[in-house]
C-alpha cells in the first residue's frame, strides 16, 4: 500500500497522460476524491472525459503518471485497485446474450458476492427492474441497459462508483432514484462517486466538486463551498460552465 | 444506383482506419518482418517445388483430380466467406434505418464481392502458372489460366447462393432474440455456474444460458459421433489402437476449436473487474476442454481395449490433446473476435511446423512454443492495456 495515500483518499490520479496510438489526448490531469465526494465530470464532446475515464478504471494504459484506488496502484497491482471500484458499463458493450439476473451473477461472482448485495437497497427494486431480471438484455430498452449496467456497478458496494454518462438514458423516477443512491452512498462516508455528464444542471444538486475537461486538460475545478454557493442562484453553475466553454472554444 | 460501391468503401475504410491508428513502429514491424518471412515462404516453397519438380510433372492423380477439386473446394470457400463479409457490412445495424431494399442491399454486396473477388482469382492464376513454370510444365500460362477459371466458378457458385439466399439478418436476429423460450431453465446451468457465473454461455451467445437445437449443431454432433463410432469399431476388430487414438486426438481437438470462443475478453466487463486474465483465459477453455475430453474418452477407451499392450498411445494421444487444445486456446484468446482467422492461422502454423520439422529436425517446435508465448504475451498485454 503506498503510504502517501490518506485513508480518506479513495482516487489518487498523479500526472497522468493517457491517448490513443502514443498520442495523448489528456494530459497533466491530478485528481483527488475523498470519501463522501460526489465528482461531476464536465466537458465537451472530445474533450477528454471518457477517455479519462477508461485510463482510470484500466482499459487504456497510461502514457505517463499514476492511478491509485483505494490504496492500489492501478499499475503494479490491477486486480486489487479494480476491487475498488465499480463501473455502469456502457450499454453497448453488455453481454446481451445474459438475462439480467445472469449479468448480475457473473458480476457477483467475479466480485465475491451476492447478486443482489447492494449498498443498503435493493437497487433492482427501486430502479424497476424486476420485470426485466430474468429476460434477455438483449430484450432491454436504452434505458433499463443503463439501470442493469448501474445496478451491477453497485454490486459488493466498491467504494468508488464511477458513471461514464449512464444517467442519460434513464427515465425520470429511475434517474430521481440514482441520484438518492449516489447522495446516500456519499453520506454514509465510504464511498466516493464519478458522474461523468453534458446535463451541467443537475451538477449543483447531486456533486459536492465538479472538474470542467478541455483539451485533455482540468481547465475549471469547483470545490464543494463553490458548488454549494453556484448551487444557491439558479442557472449560475450553468451559466459559468457554459462561459468557460465558450472561452475554451473561442482560445481552441 | 449511387450507393451500390458502398459495401465495398466501408471494407476498404475498415483496414485503412486500423493501419492508421497503428504506431509507425508496428506498422514497420508488420511490413519489414512480414515481407521477410514472405521471401523466405517463397524461397523455400520454390526450393522445395525444384526438388521434387520430376515427380510433380508426372504426378497424373494431382494434375487430374488433386489440383482441380481443391482450386474448386477453396474457390467455394472463399466465395462463400467473402460473400458473408459483404452481406454483414450491407445489413450493418448503422445501414438499418436506410431506405434501402433487400435486392439494392444484396446488389451492393455482390457488386464488393465482385470487386474484391476478381484480385484474388488473379492472384491463384498467378501462384499456379508460376507453380508450372517453377517445376518446368508444360504450358504454364495455360495451367494458370484453367486454375482462374476453377476456382472462379468454386467462387462464383457459392458466392451467387450465398448471396441469393440472403435474408434480413436485422430482422432475423431481432426475430430470433424476441422468441423468449422461458419456462425451462439454462441446461448448462450446473456447468457453467463456477465463477465467474455463465461465462460460455456469454461467449457462445447462447439466449438467456439456454442450447437451442439446431440442424447444424445435431449435424456435428451425428458426424463426430459416427466418426468416432467407426474408428472405434475398426480398432476393436482389428486389435489395432492406432486408428482410434487417432481419431480421439484429431476429433478431441476439433471438438475445442469449434467450442472454444474468448470474444468476452475484449469487453470492459472482464477487463474492468477485478480478475487477471489467466482466471479469464482459463473459465474460458473449460467448457471447451471438457467438451473435448469427453469426445475423446469414447475412442481412446476403444483403443486402449483393442490393443491394451499399447497402452502408451492412448495416453500420447491425451497428453497432445492438452498441448494443442492449450496452444489453440491462446490462438483464440489473441484472435479473440475471429475464431476462424485463429483456427486458420493455428492449423497453418501447425503445417508449417511440421513441414519445417522434416528438414529441420524437433527444434523447430521450439519455434512453435515460441509463437505460442508470443501470443499469450500480446493477449494478455491488449487484455491489461486495450
Amino acid at each position: 500500500m503506498d503510504s502517501s495515500v490518506h485513508p480518506a483518499e479513495i482516487l489518487a490520479v498523479r500526472g497522468l497522460s493517457a491517448g490513443y496510438g502514443g498520442r495523448a489526448v489528456v494530459s497533466g490531469i491530478d485528481l483527488s476524491l475523498n470519501r463522501g465526494d460526489i465528482l461531476g465530470l464536465l466537458g465537451a464532446n472530445g474533450s477528454g472525459k471518457s477517455t479519462l475515464l477508461k485510463a482510470i478504471t484500466g482499459q487504456i494504459p497510461p502514457l505517463s503518471g499514476s492511478v491509485n484506488v483505494n490504496g492500489a496502484d492501478l499499475a503494479s497491482a490491477a486486480e486489487r485497485a479494480k476491487f475498488g471500484f465499480g463501473l455502469a458499463i456502457d450499454p453497448s458493450d453488455l453481454p446481451v446474450a445474459l438475462t439480467g439476473r445472469q449479468y448480475l451473477q457473473l458480476v457477483g461472482s467475479i466480485r465475491g458476492c451476492a447478486e443482489d448485495d447492494w449498498p443498503g437497497v435493493n437497487v433492482a427494486e427501486r430502479l424497476g427492474l424486476k420485470p426485466w431480471i430474468d429476460r434477455a438484455i438483449a430484450h432491454y430498452s436504452l434505458g433499463t441497459r443503463a439501470k442493469i449496467a448501474i445496478a451491477a456497478a453497485l454490486l459488493g458496494a466498491p467504494p468508488l462508483l464511477i458513471l461514464d454518462e449512464s444517467l442519460n438514458g434513464l427515465d425520470p423516477l429511475a434517474a430521481f432514484e440514482v441520484k438518492r443512491i449516489i447522495l446516500a452512498l456519499a453520506s454514509s462516508g465510504r464511498h466516493a462517486v464519478i458522474i461523468s455528464t453534458h446535463v451541467v444542471e443537475s451538477v449543483p444538486g447531486l456533486c459536492n466538486r465538479a472538474v470542467l475537461l478541455a483539451d485533455g486538460r482540468i481547465a475549471r475545478d469547483w470545490q464543494p463551498w463553490h458548488l454549494a454557493e453556484a448551487g444557491q442562484m439558479p442557472g449560475a453553475f450553468e451559466a459559468e460552465v457554459m462561459r468557460a466553454l465558450t472561452v475554451q472554444a473561442t482560445d481552441g | 444506383m449511387r450507393h451500390e460501391r458502398l459495401v465495398l468503401t466501408l471494407l476498404w475504410r475498415e483496414p485503412l482506419a486500423g493501419l492508421r491508428s497503428m504506431r509507425r513502429r508496428d506498422l514497420a514491424w508488420i511490413g519489414l518482418g512480414g515481407s521477410a518471412l514472405f521471401a523466405y515462404a517463397v524461397a523455400d516453397i520454390v526450393v522445395a517445388l525444384q526438388a521434387g519438380a520430376a515427380t510433380l510433372r508426372h504426378a497424373w492423380p494431382l494434375w487430374t483430380f488433386g489440383l482441380p477439386g481443391a482450386l474448386l473446394g477453396l474457390g467455394g470457400l472463399a466465395g462463400n466467406l467473402l460473400a458473408r463479409l459483404c452481406l454483414s457490412r450491407a445489413f450493418a445495424p448503422f445501414l438499418k434505418a436506410l431506405p434501402l431494399s433487400l435486392v439494392q442491399r444484396r446488389r451492393m454486396a455482390a457488386v464488393a464481392a465482385c470487386a474484391l473477388g476478381i484480385p484474388i482469382v488473379v492472384l491463384v492464376a498467378a501462384t499456379i502458372g508460376f507453380g508450372c513454370f517453377v517445376i518446368a510444365k508444360p504450358l504454364a500460362p495455360v495451367w494458370g489460366l484453367g486454375a482462374a477459371i476453377l476456382f472462379g466458378a468454386g467462387f462464383c457458385a457459392t458466392a451467387v447462393l450465398h448471396l441469393r439466399s440472403a435474408r434480413d439478418p436485422v430482422r432475423i436476429g431481432n426475430s430470433e432474440l424476441a422468441r423468449d423460450p422461458g419456462g425451462h431453465r439454462p441446461l448448462l446451468g450446473p456447468f457453467d455456474r463456477a465463477a465467474p457465473a455463465w461465462l460460455s454461455s456469454w461467449a457462445w451467445g447462447l439466449p438467456a444460458g439456454r442450447v437451442t437445437l439446431s440442424w447444424r449443431l445435431v449435424g456435428a454432433a451425428m458426424l463426430f459421433g459416427l466418426v468416432a463410432v467407426v474408428a472405434a469399431s475398426i480398432s476393436l476388430v482389428r486389435h489395432d489402437a492406432v486408428p482410434a487414438a487417432m481419431v480421439a486426438l484429431t476429433g478431441g481437438v476439433l471438438v475445442f476449436m469449434l467450442s472454444a470462443r474468448f470474444h468476452p475478453l475484449g469487453s470492459p466487463v472482464l477487463r474492468t473487474a477485478p480478475l487477471g486474465f489467466a482466471r479469464a483465459w482459463l473459465r474460458l477453455a473449460r467448457l471447451p476442454l471438457q467438451l473435448s475430453v469427453a469426445y475423446f474418452l469414447l475412442p481412446a477407451g476403444a483403443a486402449l481395449a483393442a490393443e491394451p499392450s499399447a497402452w502408451a498411445m492412448p495416453l500420447a494421444s491425451g497428453f497432445w490433446l492438452m498441448v494443442l487444445n492449450g496452444a489453440y486456446a491462446v490462438f483464440a484468446a489473441y484472435f479473440m473476435t475471429a475464431p476462424f482467422v485463429a483456427a486458420l492461422s493455428f492449423l497453418g502454423a501447425i503445417a508449417y511446423t511440421s513441414y519445417e520439422s522434416l528438414e529441420y529436425g524437433r527444434t523447430v517446435v521450439i519455434g512453435f512454443a515460441a509463437l505460442v508465448l508470443f501470443l499469450w504475451y500480446r493477449a494478455q498485454r491488449r487484455y491489461r492495456h486495450g
